[in-house]
């Protein structure tokens, strides 16, 4: 049987891929990237990237081409709407922030990175026998067999390559289901140029809005077996009363699962011997659930850490360790709330838009942010994230031992 | 969906919005791989013109990145020159097939500048012999291939020494011309690439051209402190001297403030013949002054030791003592002070290299001690270099930077002595608003066997960098300075005026195409 021989081979062809395919690829590693669909491919997302994901594009990939943007192309910053009906919006500091069509910024950027992309190739199982890694993948039913130095994992939340390396994992966190609804405006007082999000106990786990191509998106977050539309109606009749959004019947709905806890607690997975796991497999998800930026760095550092154990010579599980630490200290920073009371681990300042409001209305949002995270109660994060932030304030960093 | 192509010098507009990524860098910064037409074309046509290209991976993946670390490129092949006929065959091809060529010399750039990402790399380490020895003239004919310290070397064996090079002496001498070139006496003899007296030089279109101050004196403008954009250097003529030992002196503060000032006292008054501020974090500032002679030493010591507010080695350390007994949770910082005083000053008196107190060998004495205490594989140096009057701001504000990133850092400080108002200093490491004297400082993070995220690295390196942009400053570029600021340091009008002269002066935009425009 044939047998496709590379250096590495990534799995997904996202952004998390090529962040990790420009690095490799650049210094000269061959570079076979596994897409189980056929490219550009669709991929459900609210496509607001966040100003450092957006420097990184531009610097490695260059100049955003108008046809990887939405409409509109932009997004100034986040709106936060309270239930005591006090909103705060808040402009980004690195200025407006691409609206990206990810089917097609998706294709660009692994296409940029110079990476030999295999369309509608599944990833099927891999053995790492410590010197290269054995990867069978299928394509139109046929097995295809590969042999990579190093397997990166780019797969996202529901991560094939991490199944192959944990099979108990999925199992082990609590899963989320976003789903958004495309719906054409009759009337929609909320601005264009912002992400809107509710802090609302009772709308869902995560509740947003915006514009995107002429239509309003509305999209919510909720425990995996929840209703879409039970929830979705739920939040639509909320935002007609309360902010007077009159949209029509949905057009289009998208939905999918995430694995949104394991960057608040630092419980990240990165892989063993020579398979790495990187962007959302790995756990990273920013805030606001913006997980674009840091899979694009984490990708960049799983490339950047094989790059470096090749030179080096060492474990390239050692090496992407101690690099990706950076990473792990930004994206769990912004739930640490040391970190979020006595400095901005944040892209837009929240603090500074509270402090202009009245008394009153702070004393209300504050009230209501509590309100909303205590729906979070039953996975037990809190003692964690405060565990983890008062290490990460005496150590300076967060413990490596607890990563998989 | 098609992929545009990006010509280099052109800023496409952004489709985003105007105002996004506000004082970030509008321009890419790691390209990627270019991919070219008609390679097998080009190479074919060097090889009748018998000029070798190496393709083989073996030989370009050594230069896969430069000593900055962060950015990497391969190219498609490697040229060692034999002559600059080699190199003027070489600019003529690639101007024809529209080959980039990047030079590189001791590929001593930190942010990529000698990395080719494609194309062809001219390897210049080739290019490596000391023609002539002039001890009448004072000047030494080199090809500008070779090292500092193998120039050094050979002029040694004459009891020559040449004047200034930077503190690396793994830089070559071609490259340093290209972008300064910083010494601990270039208060007093100004960069390296300012002793410069004439030059043989590959213009973009493979003309071999002399010049010098008198002949063809645009050209010798330009490519002095000319980042590689007007011409490969391949012969220099270099002013020389006599060969002298020195003494060197330690003086000790606490405040950066106060060194600053005191630094600057003596560079304006010229009172030594080095002087330089190194650092153990911005705690123990060591200013450090050396002489060639005992008269010019006797003259500091009567005149203006009296005048230096730092303290002698015993006081310092009563002093630091009281700070950090006052402050006990600060006691691996001071733990780490001592043992970096206690293993790095003896490095400068090693008995091998001294003889009656004093230094007989400058070369290897800074190199080791740079190499051994401050280098190591990868070089994060990001610098700034400012009028005298703004300077003691940067360096603080730089200095708060470097807390804010790294728990050991150096920071290293230095005065660079103008020649006059030359069109070389425009768009250069001097900047705009500076006369007489500029100073420069260098930021530089003690990396030890910590690995660090290319971001990481890469942000700490962009927050020095912006406050340059803040500040209105320019950079040392030592080590280079991300092609993105460039805009927003030197303003589009002096940028585009630049890049007029390039397109001019290189059509097909070949020659170091992704170092500044």
């Amino acid at each position: 049987m044939n047998e496709i021989i590379t250096d590495v081979v990534i799995v997904g062809s996202s952004l998390a891929a090529s962040g990790c395919a420009k690095r490799l690829v650049d210094a000269g590693f061959d570079v076979i990237v596994l897409e189980r669909h056929a490219l550009p491919r669709h991929k459900v997302c609210s496509g607001i990237l966040s100003p450092r994901g957006h420097r990184f594009l531009f610097e490695n990939f260059g100049p955003l081409p108008r046809e990887i943007l939405h409409e509109p192309t932009f997004c100034k910053g986040v709106t936060f709407h309270f239930p005591s009906m006090v909103s705060i919006p808040m402009d980004f500091f690195g200025g407006p922030t691409p609206h990206l069509n990810r089917q097609f910024s998706d294709y660009w950027a692994i296409k940029r990175s110079g990476a030999a992309v295999h369309e509608k190739t599944t990833f099927e199982s891999l053995q790492d026998d410590g010197k290269s890694v054995n990867i069978i993948a299928k394509k139109a039913g046929a097995e295809i067999r590969y042999k990579a130095r190093f397997v990166v994992g780019a797969d996202g939340p529901k991560s094939r390559v991490r199944h192959s390396v944990y099979p108990d994992y999925n199992k082990t966190i609590p899963w989320f289901m976003v789903g958004q609804k495309f719906q054409a405006v009759i009337e929609c007082p909320l601005d264009d140029d912002y992400f809107h999000f509710w802090f609302h106990p009772e709308l869902g786990y995560y509740t947003w809005s915006h514009a995107r191509n002429g239509r309003q998106i509305l999209g919510v977050g909720f425990p995996l077996g929840g209703n879409l539309h039970r929830y979705h109606a739920n939040v639509e009749e909320y935002v007609r009363n309360k902010h007077g959004v009159k949209l029509e019947k949905a057009e289009e709905l998208e939905g999918c699962s995430h694995n949104f806890g394991p960057s608040l607690i630092n419980r990240y997975v990165f892989g063993k011997g020579n398979v790495l796991i990187t962007g959302q497999a790995a756990g990273f998800f920013n805030m606001i659930a913006e997980g674009m930026s840091c899979a694009l760095h984490s990708g960049a550092i799983a490339g950047e850490s094989i790059v470096e154990a090749a030179q080096s010579n060492r474990p390239v599980q050692q090496v992407y360790r101690s690099l990706i630490a950076s990473e792990v200290r930004r994206c769990t920073d912004q739930w640490n709330p040391f970190r979020i009371i006595f400095s901005n681990p944040h892209e837009a300042d929240f603090k500074a838009a509270l402090f202009k409001l009245d008394k009153q209305d702070q004393k209300l949002v504050l009230k209501d942010i509590w309100r909303f995270l205590k729906i979070y109660a039953p996975y037990k994060w809190g003692r964690q994230i405060l565990s983890q932030s008062l290490i990460r304030e005496i150590n300076g960093e967060y413990l490596p031992s607890r990563w998989l | 969906m098609q992929i545009p192509v990006i010509e280099p010098g052109c800023i496409p507009p952004d489709p985003v919005s105007p105002d996004s990524l506000k004082g970030i860098p509008r321009q890419q910064t790691n390209p990627a791989r270019r991919s070219i037409e008609n390679w097998k074309g080009f190479v074919e046509h060097l090889r009748s013109q018998s000029v070798l290209v190496r393709e083989e991976k073996s030989e370009s993946s050594v230069f896969v990145t430069d000593a900055g670390g962060l950015a990497f490129g391969l190219p498609h092949g490697v040229v060692r020159p034999n002559s600059a006929e080699d190199i003027s065959k070489l600019l003529k091809a690639a101007q024809r097939f529209r080959v980039p060529v990047t030079v590189r010399g001791g590929g001593l750039t930190t942010e990529g500048e000698s990395v080719a990402f494609g194309g062809i790399l001219l390897d210049m380490s080739s290019l490596n012999k000391v023609l002539e020895i002039d001890t009448k003239a004072m000047t030494v004919r080199t090809q500008a291939g070779i090292f500092w310290h193998q120039l050094a070397e050979i002029l040694r064996r004459e009891g020559m020494d040449y004047l200034s090079a930077p503190l690396n002496l793994t830089a070559s001498v071609g490259g340093t011309l290209g972008v300064g070139g910083i010494d601990v006496n270039s208060p007093r003899l100004g960069c390296s690439c300012d002793q410069a007296i004439e030059l043989q030089v590959v213009t973009p279109t493979g003309d071999i051209m002399h010049c010098s101050e008198t002949e063809n004196p645009e050209l010798f403008e330009r490519v002095l402190l000319g980042y590689g954009q007007f011409g490969v250097i391949t012969e220099a003529v270099l002013k020389i001297r006599k060969f002298s030992p020195l003494t060197m002196q330690y003086y000790y503060y606490a405040s950066l403030t106060t060194a600053i000032e005191d630094l600057q006292m003596l560079s304006k008054a010229d009172a030594a013949d080095y002087a330089g501020i190194l650092t153990i974090l911005d705690r123990a500032i060591t200013l450090l002054v050396a002489f060639d002679s005992d008269e010019r030493q006797k003259d500091f010591e009567k005149k203006w030791k009296p005048k230096l507010r730092g303290h002698g080695e015993f006081g310092f350390g009563l002093l630091m003592a009281k700070y950090y007994l006052l402050r006990p949770w600060k006691i691996e910082e001071a733990l780490y002070i001592v043992s970096r005083r206690f293993t790095l000053f003896p490095e400068f008196n090693r008995a091998e290299f001294m003889r009656d107190g004093k230094i007989i060998d400058r070369t290897v004495v800074f190199s080791r001690a740079v190499w051994k205490f401050w280098g190591g594989r990868q070089m994060v140096i990001p610098d700034l270099s400012a009028k005298a009057e703004k300077f003691a701001e940067a360096v603080e504000r730089g200095n708060a930077v470097c807390r804010k990133y790294f728990k050991y850092y150096t920071l290293y400080c230095v005065g660079i002595k103008l020649k006059g108002n030359l069109p070389r200093y425009e768009m250069s490491c001097i900047p705009p608003d500076a006369s007489d004297i500029a100073y420069g400082c260098e930021f530089e993070p003690m990396l030890r066997d910590t690995d660090y995220s290319r971001d990481y690295l890469q942000s700490f390196k962009n927050e020095i960098y912006d406050i340059g942009v803040d500040m209105g400053l320019s950079y040392y570029r030592f080590g280079g300075m991300m092609k993105g600021y460039i805009r927003s340091v030197f303003g589009d009008e002096l940028v585009e005026k630049h890049l007029a002269m390039k397109k001019a002066a290189d059509p097909a935009m070949i020659l170091n195409p992704d170092v500044i425009f």
